[in-house]
């Protein structure tokens, strides 16, 4: 590997000053997980790392009323373990718990992860159906975007120069809201998804209040599989219906071929998934 | 059965504690004083004309102590059997990632660097992937001076890129099909797959003062490697001495010299110990993997389950080099006919050179390839006549003074034997839910003789050291040899340290591979500990004045015929004045007349909707001699079916481009631990043996028909067949739906 420098700021203050400091020539490290695969690879070339396992305010999990925080530093093995995010957001700790091997959990953060922005990851998609709002910071100051708005392609986010995630914000579910993580795995168990579908659903009775369709692995980000869920709002659960809505998908998805499969054979497989996410969490057993 | 002591118990093997610590030394953890770092440039073009090699960049940073390009190793070929590999190309490259220029270095930064600023002009040249192509007669040939090649068993008549076939049968297969009231024809494929052993290929070179080329490299076959390079660079072996080193998995990928006449070129011209180390990208680009093969079979039947006819032809893709062979062909691709008494047979087995990574071989040559193919064919035509796959094999299956397909007679033949433990282990035939089914598959293999060392040397504390020329790849032939000598001496185990001789110690061994390990290294063991216990009896007899033929050794001493007088051992060791020691050289390289058979049986239930295979239980019989120890034998069983289950279901290099595009454990999967199923091991015991303990060997025969089992099964559960390897959901979803339009 190339020589660069390390440094090891204590405070968010600092970090950004360094941030600002050294632009491009700098990369932060969280967990590493992803970062050293791209410097192995010389995909990356830092001249300066900014290790932020130091940083002060960034290792928080906290509830308000209406919404959870969670600071860019928490690892994903936490967020698993977490008996408030478990009570409160228990599609974000199964869908966490699905993430590769506990050896790669224990490493890799909430916040590295979101940057590291592989549409094949796991938690992108969940993010996305639960409406999460990213907290950004720089050296001029604060904003907050939507999840939607941070991913832009293949491992590209839209973070500027100088800018770091902070936080991540989950609005609060409803306690009648129900929801699943289904990760589609042909080849082996630590694999990344073929197909990911999160679906977060509320039902009237028979009739689908509010459905919320997040697709991972299928586009060149991850997507709310936005015709279905406009299919299902409003209308009374039917096997039709939810099929209707899963074979919307195919219109929505855009995937690539690779070794996790053709693109033809992803598109069926988002369907299948989709059905199987309603079917469970629509038909399932309250 | 002769009840043991330390033979056939659970004794924890010898280089375990080494491991599990840390403390093993790799060859990659070698450090010499002055020792640099090697690196290669490798060709980014499948085909390509090399117009201009600029090294002057390289050759001018600090640092760099020798920059090679194929000049300075012009006309040098190298390999295990064939001796087509060139240390550097020349004028053409014939594979993406085949090694263009070399660099020697003080540190692998600098070496890196040095590789960046060389610049190499290439005119790229169509090039040919696919096997069936370069077969044809207006293929362009990758090596036109095929037939000048060391090693070529037979001269080509018209040169061509088929560069050696080898056939088996007997019979007339006319008549054979003539009788036949069923003929079926099938085509079968297989994928390039890596070995995955944990260690990369690595090398140190260094020539020393006296001009001995001194040499630590992962290669489970020191002596043949001495005589490999001693043959390409043109020196005498005495000046070569490989030194003993661990070797970090092997699975067959570690016999072939690799990088090691590369390095010896970066050492004599750097004048300095060089090491150089693959890492994973270059292994899965550029290392010697598992050939790719195409199988096409053709089998003639009665309506009763009769097999009359059974010809097959195997392709294999051997890359754009055959060197890398443990011999010029894969002898292991007879068994496509199996162990099955077949009256009229043919079985062809062809190498062509294609623009691709040089195949090597991983868990025995061949066989994996043909195993797939003849398994599967099998029970396709069981199918076909109604008759149950199981009770198509056990017609079929040679009895005692059966000869098989392709002529091989055993005696204490356990084939029925075993596939029966296997199904009443499976609980074969008994009932199963919607798209669950079971496939099963044999195989059956002798294990390889050779040639080896052992010597056996009494410590003046009580303990023995035994010297072995074997460098253990992870098999566990330590602890065979430590058993072994710890059995006959009346020792425990722990009294017993294995320390490895170099190339120099003794005048050859054969290596590990073919399943001989055990086979060899207990013969010899076994001998040179009966002359250590001889010394020892003879030095006791000096001492006390005993008669020395009627001496017994028990218990850690030696006592006077069936008295009570004895003499402790470490006493006789301290006292005798000498070095009680005996050693043995053992060639044993006959044909056996016993084999072990395998069958397998795999229960997997397929998700319809998505084309998914789940693995429920996967179960192995095997026939067995003694078992020198349980856990040692386990290990190669479970890792063995594991193994198989990767190639079954997922493994595969993919090639786009002439280059192979997969190149990190994230996208070249192999199974984990929670896709392995439960796996069941019966064992048929046999009387038959070879050795001092009548050993079977266990090493290959566990991997090899895993695959076939596998598919057979996902045939049983869905009706559909997949012809070609890794069976991945996507294909078995293909294969359905094209079942049902
Ligand atoms: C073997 C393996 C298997 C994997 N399998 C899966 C899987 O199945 N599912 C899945 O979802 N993921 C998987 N991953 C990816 C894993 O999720 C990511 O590597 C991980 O989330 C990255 O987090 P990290 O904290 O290690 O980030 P790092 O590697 O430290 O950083 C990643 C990138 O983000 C930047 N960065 C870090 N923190 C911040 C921040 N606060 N603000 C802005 N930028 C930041 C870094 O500069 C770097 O560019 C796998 C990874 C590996 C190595």
């Amino acid at each position: 590997m190339h020589d660069f420098t390390v440094h090891h700021p204590q405070s968010l203050q600092e970090t950004l000053i360094l941030l600002d400091r050294f632009g491009d020539a700098a990369q932060l490290i969280a967990g590493g997980t992803a970062l050293m695969n791209f410097m192995k690879q010389s995909l990356l070339l830092p001249e300066h790392i900014i290790n932020l396992q130091r940083v002060q305010g960034l290792q928080h999990i906290q509830s308000t009323k209406d919404e959870v925080r969670i600071g860019a530093m928490v690892k994903h093995r936490e967020i698993e373990k977490s008996n408030l995010i478990q009570n409160e957001v228990p599609i974000l700790a199964s869908t966490y718990r699905r993430v590769a091997t506990i050896r790669i959990r224990n490493m890799a953060t909430i916040g590295g992860g979101l940057a590291h922005a592989d549409p094949a990851q796991d938690p992108p998609s969940t993010l996305v159906a639960l409406n999460a709002r990213i907290r950004i910071a720089s050296i001029s100051g604060e904003r907050t975007i939507s999840i939607m708005d941070l991913f832009q392609n293949y491992y590209e986010n839209s973070l500027m120069p100088g800018e770091m995630i902070t936080e991540v914000i989950i609005p609060s579910m409803h306690s009648d809201t129900k929801s699943t993580y289904l990760k589609f795995l042909p080849r082996t168990a630590d694999d990344y998804a073929t197909v990911s579908v999160s679906l977060i659903a509320t039902l009237n009775e028979n009739i689908v209040r509010d459905v919320r369709i997040g697709l991972g692995a299928v586009a060149p980000t991850p997507i709310r599989a936005t015709i279905a869920e406009e299919t299902l709002k409003g209308h009374a659960i039917s096997d039709e219906l939810i099929q209707q809505a899963s074979n919307s998908v195919a219109q929505q998805v855009d995937p690539l071929d690779d070794f996790r499969g053709s693109a033809d054979y992803k598109r069926d497989m988002a369907i299948v998934f989709t059905k199987r996410a309603l079917q469970q969490v629509l038909q399932g057993p309250s | 059965m002769i009840s043991y002591n330390v033979i056939g118990q659970p004794i924890v093997r010898s280089d375990g504690f080494e491991k599990v610590t840390g403390r093993a030394q790799y060859t990659g953890d070698l450090k010499l004083p002055g020792m640099l770092w090697g690196k290669v440039l490798r060709s980014p073009f499948a085909h390509a004309r090399i117009i201009r090699v600029d090294t002057s960049r390289a050759v001018g940073l600090p640092g760099v102590h020798a920059v090679l390009t194929g000049d300075d190793t012009r006309g040098v070929r190298y390999g295990r059997r064939l001796f087509d590999v060139p240390p550097l190309a020349e004028e053409r490259v014939l594979f993406a990632g085949e090694r263009v220029a070399a660099v020697a270095a003080e540190s692998m930064e600098i070496a890196q660097n040095a590789i960046d600023l060389i610049e190499v002009e290439y005119d790229p040249l169509p090039a040919i992937a696919d096997p069936l192509e370069s077969m044809k007669g207006d293929a362009f040939l990758l090596h036109p001076d095929v037939n000048d090649y060391v090693g070529l068993p037979k001269k080509l008549e018209k040169v061509s890129n088929v560069f050696v076939t080898n056939t088996w049968g007997k019979g007339e297969l006319d008549t054979g099909f003539a009788q036949a009231d069923h003929i079926l024809e099938r085509t079968y494929t297989t994928p390039l797959v890596h070995q995955a052993y944990l260690e990369p290929h690595s090398c140190v070179v260094f020539i020393d003062e006296d001009q001995r080329i001194q040499i630590w490299a992962a290669n489970k076959a020191p002596f043949a490697l001495r005589q490999q390079l001693a043959a390409a660079i043109g020196v005498d072996e005495d000046r070569i001495r490989l030194n003993p080193t661990y070797i970090g998995g092997d699975f067959g990928g570690k016999g072939s010299p690799m990088d090691v006449p590369l390095v010896y070129f970066l050492a004599l011209h750097s004048k300095r110990p060089v090491r150089m180390v693959m890492d994973y990208v270059e292994e899965f680009t550029a290392a010697n993997p598992r050939h790719p093969s195409v199988t096409t079979v053709r089998s003639g039947v009665l309506n009763d389950g009769t097999l009359t006819a059974w010809e097959a032809r195997i392709i294999f893709n051997s890359g754009a080099y055959g060197g890398f062979k443990p011999g010029v062909n894969l002898g292991g691709a007879r068994d496509v006919a199996g162990p099955y008494k077949i009256p009229h047979t043919f079985v062809e087995a062809i190498q062509v050179y294609t623009n691709s990574v040089p195949g090597g071989h991983m868990r025995g040559p061949g066989e994996p390839q043909g195993i797939f193919a003849g398994e599967s064919h099998l029970d396709e035509i069981a199918r076909i006549l109604g008759i149950d796959p199981l009770e198509f094999r056990l017609k079929n299956l040679v009895g005692e003074g059966d000869v098989t397909a392709t002529g091989s007679l055993y005696r204490d033949v356990k084939a029925k034997e075993t596939l029966e433990a296997a199904s009443m282990a499976a609980r074969y035939g008994s009932p199963l839910a919607m798209n669950v089914g079971r496939g099963m598959a044999m195989g059956a293999r002798a294990p390889g003789g050779g040639e080896t060392h052992v010597g056996v040397i009494f410590q003046k504390d009580g303990t023995v050291v035994a010297r072995t020329p074997i460098l253990d790849q992870g098999t566990g032939t330590y602890t065979t040899v430590n058993q072994v000598v710890a059995e006959e001496l009346g020792l425990s185990s722990d009294k017993v340290q294995i320390i490895p001789w170099n190339t120099d110690a003794v005048s050859f061994d054969t290596g590990i591979g073919g399943s001989r390990g055990t086979r060899v290294a207990s013969q010899a063991a076994y001998a040179a500990a009966q002359n250590a216990k001889q010394e020892l009896l003879r030095a006791a007899s000096e001492i006390r004045g005993w008669d020395p033929s009627n001496l017994v050794l028990k218990d850690n001493k030696v006592y006077k015929g069936n008295t009570e007088d004895y003499i402790d051992f470490d006493f006789v060791v301290q006292n005798c004045g000498f070095d009680i020691q005996g050693t043995s050289g053992i060639e044993d390289r006959e044909q056996l007349t016993v084999t072990a058979f395998c069958a397998q049986i795999a229960e997997v239930a397929v998700d319809v909707e998505t084309g998914q295979i789940k693995l429920l239980r996967f179960t192995s019989a095997h026939d067995v001699g003694q078992v020198l120890n349980p856990i040692g034998h386990q290990g190669q069983i479970n890792g063995g079916v594991v193994q198989g289950i990767g190639y079954a279901l997922m493994e595969e290099l993919e090639v786009e481009d002439g280059r192979v595009s997969n190149v990190t454990f994230g996208d070249y999967k192999i199974p984990t631990m929670a896709d392995i199923p439960e796996l069941r091991t019966v064992l048929v015991q046999s009387k038959n043996g070879v050795g001092p303990y009548n050993i079977k060997g266990i090493g290959e025969n566990t991997n090899t028909a895993v695959a076939a089992a596998i598919a057979n099964a996902v045939e049983d559960a869905i009706g559909v067949r997949v012809y070609s390897l890794p069976i991945t959901a996507e294909k078995v979803l293909a294969a359905l739906r094209e079942s049902n339009v």
